[in-house]
């Protein structure tokens, strides 16, 4: 399935891109998120990592479809 | 010579005294003081285009001693004083004699010229002593102590026609009290909107002073207050703007012993700090004292900003886990544009003002971004989480056992341990002490009963290395804090 994920903040900089679109198999945004870990040596536990499904903060079990937009969030602290 | 003897004040370093004799002192020693300043105030021969021939001073004795007092003590606590003594003369003074002699003493100068500065100030305005003038036209007059600008009622006019605001609402605007906890950045976009909106009483927290490399987004400040105590000048700029209003200062930072005392007293939290631990300390407390919180974070061009409500989702539903401050990066190691903080600073005062007039909702279940690059915003959806801490009232200060402050202190608290340096093999300088090398590109390392203690360039590849470890179930990987480039870092020898 087809997946559009966005970067923010400091998980853009390591990614190196804003939004992208990917082909995955994964079925869950926990694997989503850990796939992404590896694969692009993002530097930040899962646990550390917010994901927001389609306008929505989602959970760790929730399922993935194809067409979703996925919102990866890194906690961010300047001020 | 009378001076107050007063518990509050015995055995304090400061002394106020009144003087009927000619005033004749030096300073006194203070060993850690590096700047002393002494002020004398001296009677001239005019005042408003007269010719003043001699002065009278009568004081409400009692009162002006314990007033002045205080004042001392206040000085010396917003300044960081080490010592003061003021003296101000009573009676009769002929032209240059000295009426008030002001002695301050800091460890540097500008605390000490800014203390010296505000207390002159401060003593007219508020000690009972009053002046009379003798005039050479043979008459002679009292003099007012010096009045507070009157403020017109047309300040407020144009939003007071907003039917959102009228007479009701910016009552309650001066009834209302906030607490600004960071006066950097984002203060820099939510105060002065908040204090020329007319938020009667406005708290602010941060125990920084001025720093050059500040000056480009937090503009409540100027070049020449560098090294000058922040939460004191952005005082001054909201005073300034509106002197109705109340500000208070607290030049400390905010910890977990004084932060429930604090936020107590206040009706809105505002958070523009860089930490995340202050973030979620901040978070817990507003939820167990049931008031509203509003925080942002800014990171280069982009940005995010919350509410957080009595009954609402929290920081800590939404990030379950405290992250630790060492696993992002702040403003000064990750660049910022300066309006990035600026303007989500104004968010967070339009989220005060929102909440406190009712006009529009509050981000209380969403989650905002915006991105300064492409103007383009996104708003999240927020749950509750069912077991979390912050709601619950059990939040604890994350202890932070993952890092180790020097490798003595490894030593003392793990005994023999493997120190696995994680930096690239081009990274100078290299360790002299007995470490095995492993870096992040290439990483490799097999745990083992021995407690294993990372070291990178500035701590932080090592922390994510640690934490990593511990997410993994390693309850015995370790990062120091700092890494090899902290100035204070010594191998042992």
């Amino acid at each position: 399935m087809k997946i559009k994920v966005r970067y923010f903040a400091v998980l853009r900089d390591r990614r190196g891109v804003g939004e992208e679109l990917i082909e995955t198999d994964v079925r869950t945004v926990r694997e989503l998120v850990e796939s992404l870990i590896r694969q692009h040596s993002l530097g930040l536990p899962p646990s550390l990592i917010r994901a927001a499904v389609n306008g929505s903060f989602a959970n760790d079990g929730d399922k993935l479809s194809d067409g979703d937009e996925v919102v990866l969030l890194p906690p961010v602290s300047g001020g | 010579m009378k001076s107050c003897s007063c518990r509050r004040c015995r055995g304090a370093r400061t002394v106020f005294s009144l003087t009927p004799e000619p005033i004749s002192a030096t300073a006194r020693e203070v060993p850690s003081a590096g700047g002393f300043v002494s002020f004398e105030g001296k009677v001239r021969d005019h005042a408003g285009g007269r010719q003043v021939l001699r002065l009278e001073y009568e004081a409400f004795d009692e009162l002006a001693v314990s007033e002045g007092e205080l004042l001392c003590q206040e000085a010396m606590q917003r300044f960081r004083l080490l010592d003061v003594r003021v003296i101000h003369r009573t009676g009769r003074l002929e032209i240059g004699e000295t009426a008030v002699l002001i002695q301050v003493a800091a460890a540097h100068r500008k605390a000490a010229f800014e203390g010296c500065e505000w207390l002159i100030d401060e003593l007219k305005k508020r000690v009972p002593i009053w002046k009379k003038e003798f005039y050479a036209d043979g008459d002679s007059g009292w003099v007012a102590v010096e009045p507070v600008a009157p403020i017109d009622e047309r300040f407020y006019e144009r939003q007071l026609r907003l039917p959102e605001v009228g007479e009701a609402g910016q009552q309650r605007l001066r009834e209302a009290r906030v607490l600004l906890v960071g006066v950097g950045g984002l203060a820099s976009g939510s105060l002065p909107y908040l204090a020329a909106a007319g938020i009667g009483t406005i708290g602010l927290v941060d125990d920084d002073v001025v720093d050059v490399s500040n000056l480009h987004r937090q503009i409540l400040y100027r070049a020449q207050d560098e090294g000058k105590i922040k939460v004191e000048r952005a005082a001054e700029f909201a005073k300034r703007l509106n002197p109705t209003i109340n500000i208070t200062t607290i030049p400390y930072k905010l910890s977990k012993i004084n932060i429930n005392e604090l936020v107590e007293q206040f009706d809105w939290v505002v958070d523009g700090t860089d930490s995340l631990e202050v973030k979620f300390l901040l978070n817990a407390a507003c939820k167990r004292l049931r008031k509203p919180f509003t925080t942002a974070s800014v990171h280069r061009f982009e940005g995010q900003i919350l509410t957080v409500m009595p009954d609402g989702p929290c920081l800590q539903c939404l990030f379950p886990e405290t992250p630790p401050d060492a696993c992002v990066g702040t403003c000064a190691e990750e660049g910022v544009l300066g309006l990035t903080p600026g303007l989500f600073g104004i968010l967070q005062a339009n989220e005060v003002l929102k909440g406190l007039l009712g006009y529009g909702e509050v981000l209380s279940q969403e989650l905002m971004l915006f991105d300064l690059r492409t103007g383009e915003s996104q708003r999240l959806a927020r749950q509750k989480r069912e077991y979390c801490p912050a709601c619950q009232g059990d939040y604890k200060m994350p202890s932070n056992d993952l890092e180790v402050a020097t490798l003595e202190e490894a030593q003392a608290k793990l005994g023999e341990f493997r120190l696995v340096d994680v930096r690239e093999s081009d990274e100078l300088p290299r360790l002299k002490v007995k470490h095995e090398v492993s870096p992040l590109s290439r990483f490799t390392w097999e745990p083992s009963e021995t407690p294993t203690v990372f070291i990178c360039a500035h701590g932080v590849r090592s922390y994510q290395v640690a934490s990593q470890c511990r997410a993994q179930g390693i309850s015995n990987a370790y990062s120091l804090a700092g890494g090899v480039l902290n100035p204070s870092f010594k191998e042992p020898v």
